[in-house]
């Protein structure tokens, strides 16, 4: 396998006409990085996201990934190496069961019955919802949909992992549980997110999105430990920074 | 509320059913398929007088409620809203076509009745077919088996998706009127000036929802084909249990099979 990375160059993006919601935005992604994109609402962040896996190739700029640019030609084996879990999980789920879900996208990528089984179980213990393989969706609780919707991504073992908001709708417990989750999967990952605190506990670097430009970007220390910088794009210290 | 919600699950419950691991569940979908529509076709032929005839294709949905283990009881229930329409589109028959054409200890029964109970049990039959077909094969199946036959994607992927959006739509639905009923404590019922824009913010946000369930689709390597679980094997006797089926179904069709069977007793 080649060196996993993301090169993204100039990219532009608008929604709609003279409205430019991403604004020249340029970065390297590399394998084992895990990158937060941090930024108040209506950043560009989950924007940012939806076009890295091609949900809309209408940009400016290019994306590539491991040197690939994402055209539509390339865009499905693009997506091959790319699991995005969604913010609202209720949405990416649309099987009956977990297991139907989470065996969706190997059986779509032709595996033999024999392998999707298999990953079905890799995935469902990664996230240890063993338990909840036959339950149907729709009672499921809304950190159980999380967690299931991650596996749903993990069966197709990506090697890339974008997370839109992980943390929203999460107790605790399960909280501390996805981050420990994310922390086991040692590709590259990007977590779009206005928590610090779970973006501090779960990644390397940061890019510090305001009005779809990227204002800063550094070591998660470097970042996320500066209250000047962050209060200046409407965030504000990660919580865990004031208790020491 | 808690009655819609009832009518939600009621649903999404069916489609648990589909899934269970019994040996008509295995069949493959087109077979299912073909004999469903093959059995209403059949269905539908008689002759709006020959209730005799009809009634023997009552073997069909009995022999498959016995190999699915499926409930009557449930059935039933499930259907209670959609089999009364059913029964009421012959209701009239019977004040239109009043010549008598048979009798039963001394009261004449006009063709009207016969005709309106004959349609009443086409439809309840045809309804029946339906309901079997879903409560043993599930919609990613039948999509597969139409695919299977050159049904085009395009058609095959709207047909699933329209599926799906009908859950969206019933919990966005049911999301609204409860934000709405929270606000509007002790109404019954939508105040007649909401509703405009309670549907209109109903079809926006379930446009968004069945936009992202593609997209979710999409992003894991759907492109128009679809993959259902792969059996091991073929499932024993399912080839006989289609050629059975065309065939008594056909039999059925020709002769009134309860006066035959009555015939000899006699
Ligand atoms: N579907 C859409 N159509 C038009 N504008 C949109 C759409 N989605 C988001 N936007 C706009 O794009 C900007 C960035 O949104 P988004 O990427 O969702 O921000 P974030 O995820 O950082 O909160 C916002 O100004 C938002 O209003
Ligand atoms: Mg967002």
């Amino acid at each position: 396998m080649s060196h996993i990375h993301i090169d993204v160059e100039n990219l532009i993006y608008a929604y709609e006409k003279d409205h430019q919601v991403l604004k020249d935005i340029s970065f390297f992604a590399e394998e084992h990085d895990a990158i937060g994109v941090v930024g108040a609402n209506g950043a560009g962040k989950s924007t940012l996201l939806k076009l890295l896996v091609g949900l809309d190739l209408n940009f400016k700029g290019s994306i590539r990934v491991e040197e690939i640019p994402l055209e539509k030609e390339t865009l499905g084996k693009i997506r091959e190496r790319m699991g995005y879990v969604f913010q609202d999980s209720e949405a990416q789920l649309f099987m009956t069961t977990v297991e139907e879900d989470v065996a969706f996208a190997p059986r779509n990528y032709g595996l033999s019955e024999g392998e999707v089984e298999k990953r079905v179980t890799y995935a469902l213990e990664k996230v240890h919802i063993e338990h909840l393989r036959k339950k149907p969706i729709y009672k499921m609780s809304g950190g159980e949909k999380k967690l299931a919707s991650i596996a749903t991504i993990l069966s197709m073992t990506p090697d890339i992992i974008l997370m839109d908001e992980p943390s929203v709708a999460l107790d605790p417990k399960n909280r501390r549980n996805l981050i420990n989750i994310l922390n086991e999967f040692d590709h590259l990952k990007i977590i779009a997110s206005h928590d610090l605190d779970f973006i501090m506990d779960t990644c390397n670097r940061v890019i510090l999105l305001d009005g779809g430009e990227i204002v800063e970007s550094g070591s998660t220390d470097e970042i996320l430990k500066n209250e000047e910088l962050l209060e200046m794009h409407g965030l504000e210290l990660p919580l865990s920074l004031y208790r020491k | 509320m808690s009655k819609f919600n009832q009518a939600i699950y009621e649903i999404q419950n069916l489609d648990t059913i589909s899934k269970e691991d019994k040996w008509v569940n295995h069949i493959h979908p087109l077979i299912k398929l073909f004999l469903t529509v093959y059995y209403i076709g059949l269905v539908v032929s008689f002759q709006k007088y020959d209730l005799e005839g009809l009634c023997g294709m009552c073997i069909y949905p009995i022999f498959v409620f016995i190999i699915g283990e499926l409930s009557w009881k449930e059935a039933i229930y499930r259907l209670r809203i959609v089999l009364p329409l059913v029964c009421i589109v012959g209701i009239l028959n019977p004040f239109f076509d009043t010549n008598s054409i048979a009798e039963i200890g001394g009261i004449a029964i006009s063709g009207g009745v016969v005709s309106m109970v004959t349609l009443m049990i086409k439809g309840i039959f045809c309804i029946l077919a339906g309901y079997l077909l879903i409560a043993t094969t599930s919609i990613e199946e039948i999509c597969y088996g139409l695919r299977k036959i050159h049904i085009p994607k395009i058609m095959v992927t709207q047909i699933l998706l329209i599926y799906r959006y009908i859950f969206l739509l019933l919990w966005e639905t049911k999301r609204i009127t409860q934000a709405y009923a929270l606000r509007a404590p002790g109404q019954k019922g939508i105040h007649i000036k909401a509703w405009g824009p309670l549907v209109g913010q109903l079809l926006l946000r379930s446009m968004d929802r069945a936009q992202e369930v593609y997209e979710s689709m999409c992003i894991r390597g759907f492109q128009g084909e679809f993959f259902i679980r792969k059996r091991n094997e073929k499932v024993k006797g399912e080839f006989i249990y289609f050629i059975a089926f065309l065939i008594i179904l056909l039999i059925c069709r020709i002769y009134p099979i309860f006066e035959v069977i009555g015939g000899f007793f006699l």
